[in-house]
């Protein structure tokens, strides 16, 4: 009755003007309500029109003494209690045998599951028919109040107001009921179920799509796996719709768990239920893009992603979609099975063609969480993606596409720089290997990312790592100019030679240039314009605009030297070291490398090398020229060896443009030596006043062994040949002796000599001073049992940087020879100040030497100079500062 | 061919060195007595400034005096001249050696 006083509280003078009657009627009148309300709502054979009657009378009676409030109040309450003892406790005690289930756990007993779906199914029903027969009471109020109503204001009251009112404050309180006293573990059972019915679904339309398979098979057998797919989702889209949507419909799966779900949100769950379908979607979906993209990356899996995502989920959401929607409209279920599809085939458009907001929306996010997935996927793995890269090209797509729909391209940077900093950039890497991935990167990321964005970002922690390197300049040049072995068009060239690179901006240059020949037309200059994108938000605006930056592979390997000088020189000494270990003329290769680089680098920068090829160029000619004339003078007295003019070749450079030469003296037998004079008295006698000096310890020798039972080729240096022509005057020699005769210090002799010991030919014996090595020759081949590594006078190439020889100072040694001229200002400096720090040695140096030599190295090239003199104990290094060492 | 002889087994057998090929290297140099041009300054194996190639392309030529100059320096000198050019070393007469 404390609602009773409140309600009067307020309105005291009617309490007053009750009379006894009233209260009396009042009375009866509630506890009839109360009775009648109580056995009603106890009543499970509510079909008792008399109780009804009864229940209706006495609230109108009590409505019409303003009563109203407290009927409703009343009723409420009683319901609220039934429902809470009877349907709630009774709803979750179905589900308390399952409170230690994990629904993460991957348990596929089938026995549970069929369980917990049919516990589901029974509960929901139960509950539902329940809240049904109670809403039946609540019409009955509905029913009262409103002849209340009509009989107060004397018109037709709108019969759904107070319906609607009493029916929503019903929905809360069954929600509320429900949702406090909700057990934590239902949210997983529910998950868990959807799951499992999806997984059914899944593989039933898997079957189907196999069938389908086979039908297309026999009408397409040209067609292959790869071109179906697209061809499916794509021409074939209505026709799969409509099949799959029959399918729902008549399935008794996805009527069930429409039931599940309506039931579900009958007592309020909505949000739940659609929280357990759309998590369990998603986990189906999560599940198979990993199954689909796996660790496969040479195929695109986007498009079946995609297929299926039409086939199984959406076709799932559909059905429920049109089910629950259906229900809802319509008030007889079973019209509620019944898609517009289905019953009218006219609308067969509108139910396909238009999907519903709902299901496009649902699309979205399937789509948009497939891409994420996959994407995030494909980054993890985006290091492995781009070893293998141009296999991988697939997967790269995949990810180009995903990022345009998720724009996570930062994600991308942030990994793939993790997994560089992991993988790549270690001690173990070798450059080689860093310096392909690089290529490969720039690739890979060229297909994402035209405008070189992020690929400005990833490169930068691999050229930060490469400039520490010391062969990185090296490895550059190997890659730039191997890879094309002689001929261009000509197998063994390695995917990844950059010479191949090269030649393809070739060819995208003169494209440009037809480009810039038709830019001067404005309509296309206004096409340009329209077509102009602005640059990613994640672009670094002191980087310039992506015209300046578009991405040129050799422009970026360029960048992790700095500057292109220093390439330069490195590809000079390295071609100079392989034209002098030429033994032909042949220099086609060299001279298109050179063409390429000229492009790139400028036709000054490669000037001294173009001067290096046509020195060998000219060197051919004018060996021609010497030979022809030699022979054209008969030379009568032919000397006794069968070395002549014509077995010599030689290569004639203009020293000035070379790297510097090593120059060792070395004694040639005395006929190869002659032979050297008269070929340069020839070449003095045609090119006068021009002569030459020749570079006794470089070119190569192509001699022949000659023992009893076998011959055996070698291509030497002219100091091996040497040594080993020694050997034919005089079987056995000593080191020094040796050494001696050929004219060059006892170690490098010995050093030398290995080759022809390894090689069995000579061996080697302790004489009776233990420095003074003594050196035989073999005399049979097979006594050494080395005569299987080379039968059959096979020939054995020995590239001049073998065993550590040079024909050309290494870069470093040119920089250490350049350095010392600095010593001296250096050391200067340091008696006048004391002492100095890097920076200041580099800036003085850079102001006074501006005269011969120009001061223009770099400050780690000052570094490491210094740091050598430190080494040889000239400098001190104490705090950063450098002194002279006392 | 470079015969010799070894002892084997008390007979003796023929053995040789044949060389086959002889490539060598070599530089070539003017025969002049001075390093450089004295009128470029640069070295006479080089070029001079106008050229791009050395040797043939940009040949020495000596004077009278017997002082070389690249051929392009001292036609360049000799040219702006307006009366009888001088070596630009020895300021005698400049005369092309013959």
């Amino acid at each position: 009755m404390t609602c009773d006083t409140s309600s009067s509280g307020c309105d005291l003078d009617i309490l007053d003007s009750l009379s006894d009657d009233s209260i009396l009627e009042i009375s009866e009148n509630w506890n009839g309500f109360c009775a009648s309300s109580e056995s009603l709502l106890k009543g499970s054979d509510g079909d008792d029109s008399s109780l009804n009657a009864e229940f209706v009378m006495r609230a109108e009676n009590l409505c019409k003494h303003g009563l109203a409030s407290l009927v409703e109040q009343h009723l409420f309450r009683s319901i609220e209690e039934i429902f809470e003892r009877n349907g709630a406790r009774r709803f979750w005690s179905y589900f308390e045998p399952y409170s230690n289930f994990a629904p993460s756990e991957t348990n596929k007993d089938p026995i549970l599951e069929e369980e917990i779906q049919q516990v589901i199914c029974k509960a929901l029903e139960e509950i539902s028919s329940q809240k049904q027969f109670q809403e039946k009471c609540l019409s009955l109020l509905a029913h009262a109040l409103q002849s209340y109503e009509e009989d107060k204001l004397q018109e037709k009251a709108n019969p759904d107001s107070i319906r609607d009112y009493l029916f929503s404050k019903y929905q809360l309180i069954v929600s509320s009921v429900l949702l406090t006293s909700l057990p934590h573990h239902f949210p997983g059972i529910l998950h868990w179920y959807f799951k499992g019915r999806l997984e059914e679904l899944s593989t039933i339309a898997a079957a189907n799509s196999e069938d389908e398979d086979e039908l297309g098979m026999n009408d397409k057998m040209d067609l292959d796996e790869k071109t179906k797919l697209p061809y499916k989702c794509g021409d074939m889209d209505s026709d799969i719709n409509q099949k799959y949507a029959v399918f729902s419909e008549n399935n008794k799966l996805v009527k069930n768990i429409g039931m599940v779900v309506r039931n579900l949100r009958n007592i309020g769950f909505t949000s739940m239920a659609e929280d357990a379908y759309a998590s369990a979607i998603f986990f189906l979906l999560k599940d198979k893009v990993h199954d689909l993209a796996g660790d496969d990356y040479r195929s695109s899996v986007l498009e079946s992603i995609k297929a299926w995502i039409q086939a199984v989920p959406l076709q799932f959401l559909r059905a429920l979609l049109d089910y629950l929607g259906d229900f809802t409209s319509c008030d007889g279920p079973s019209s509620g099975l019944k898609s517009p599809l289905a019953s009218h085939p006219s609308l067969c458009y509108s139910g396909t063609g238009i999907p519903s907001e709902g299901l496009v929306r649902w699309q979205l996010r399937l789509e948009y969480y497939a891409y994420e997935t996959l994407q995030d996927l494909r980054i993890a793995k985006l290091f492995e993606i781009i070893v293998d890269y141009p296999d991988s090209a697939p997967a790269i797509e995949d990810l180009k596409q995903c990022l345009e729909y998720t724009g996570q391209h930062s994600k991308l940077v942030d990994s793939f720089i993790s997994s560089l900093r992991y993988r790549l950039l270690t001690a173990g890497a070798s450059t080689n290997d860093i310096l392909h991935q690089y290529v490969s990167t720039i690739k890979a990321l060229r297909t994402i990312d035209p405008a070189g964005v992020f690929l400005e970002a990833v490169g930068e922690p691999i050229r930060e790592y490469l400039r520490g390197r010391k062969d990185t300049i090296k490895c550059i040049v190997t890659m730039l100019t191997d890879g094309t072995g002689g001929n261009p068009n000509g197998p063994g060239s390695s995917g990844d030679s950059l010479l191949e690179e090269l030649n393809r901006d070739e060819e995208s240059q003169e494209n440009t240039i037809v480009d810039d020949d038709i830019n001067t037309d404005d309509k296309q200059a206004w096409i340009n314009a329209q077509n102009w994108e602005p640059d990613p938000v994640e672009a670094d605006p002191s980087k310039g605009s992506r015209y300046r930056r578009k991405v040129d592979i050799l422009g970026m390997i360029v960048g992790i030297i700095g500057s292109k000088d220093q390439l330069v020189n490195e590809y000079r000494v390295m071609l100079a070291e392989k034209l002098l270990n030429k033994s032909d003329y042949d220099i086609d290769a060299e001279i298109r490398t050179l063409e390429l680089l000229k492009i790139h680098f400028g036709e000054s920068s490669m000037q001294k090398c173009e001067i290096m090829l046509n020195d060998l160029i000219d060197s051919k000619r004018t060996n021609t020229n010497i030979k022809a004339t030699i022979k054209h003078q008969a030379q009568p007295e032919q000397r006794d060896l069968d070395v002549s003019l014509d077995n010599l070749n030689a290569t004639i450079i203009s020293s000035n443009f070379w790297p510097p030469i090593q120059d060792e003296a070395v004694n040639l037998p005395e006929p190869v030596e002659q032979l050297l004079t008269d070929y340069a008295k020839r070449y003095t006698e045609i090119k006068t006043p021009r002569k030459l000096i020749w570079k006794k310890n470089l070119g190569s020798v192509k001699l022949e062994l000659q023992f009893e039972d076998r011959a055996m080729q070698f291509n030497v240096t002219p100091l091996h040949a040497s040594i080993i022509m020694q050997f034919q005057d005089q079987k056995k020699w000593t080191s020094k002796d040796l050494a001696a005769a050929v004219g060059v210090p006892v170690d490098v002799l010995n050093r030398r000599i290995n080759f022809w010991i390894s090689k069995g030919v000579l061996v080697e014996s302790m004489g009776a001073d233990s420095a003074d090595h003594a050196f035989t020759l073999v005399e049979t081949m097979n006594d050494t049992g080395k005569s299987g590594t080379i039968d059959g006078g096979c020939e054995e190439l020995l590239a001049g940087d073998e065993d550590g020889e040079r024909s050309v100072a290494s870069v470093e040694d040119q920089l250490q020879k350049e350095m010392t001229v600095y010593e001296k200002f250096i050391s200067g400096m340091l008696t006048n100040f004391g002492s100095m720090a890097l920076d200041r040695i580099h800036n003085t140096l850079k102001m006074f030497c501006i005269a011969d030599p120009t001061y223009d190295k770099s400050l780690q090239q000052l570094q490491s100079f210094l740091s050598g003199l430190v080494a040889e104990e000239k400098l001190e290094f104490r705090d950063g500062m450098y002194f002279l060492k006392k | 061919m470079l015969p010799y002889f070894f002892e084997w087994d008390c007979i003796s057998v023929h053995r040789e060195v044949s060389l086959n090929r002889w490539h060598a290297v070599s530089s070539w140099t003017w025969d002049a007595q001075d390093e450089t041009c004295g009128i470029c300054r640069m070295a006479f194996d080089g070029c001079c400034p106008d050229c791009k190639l050395p040797g043939d392309d940009c040949p020495l030529i000596w004077g009278a005096c017997n002082h070389a100059f690249h051929l392009h320096c001292i036609l360049k000198w000799v040219n702006s001249q307006s009366a009888q050019a001088h070596c630009p070393m020895c300021r005698r007469e400049w005369q092309f050696k013959e």
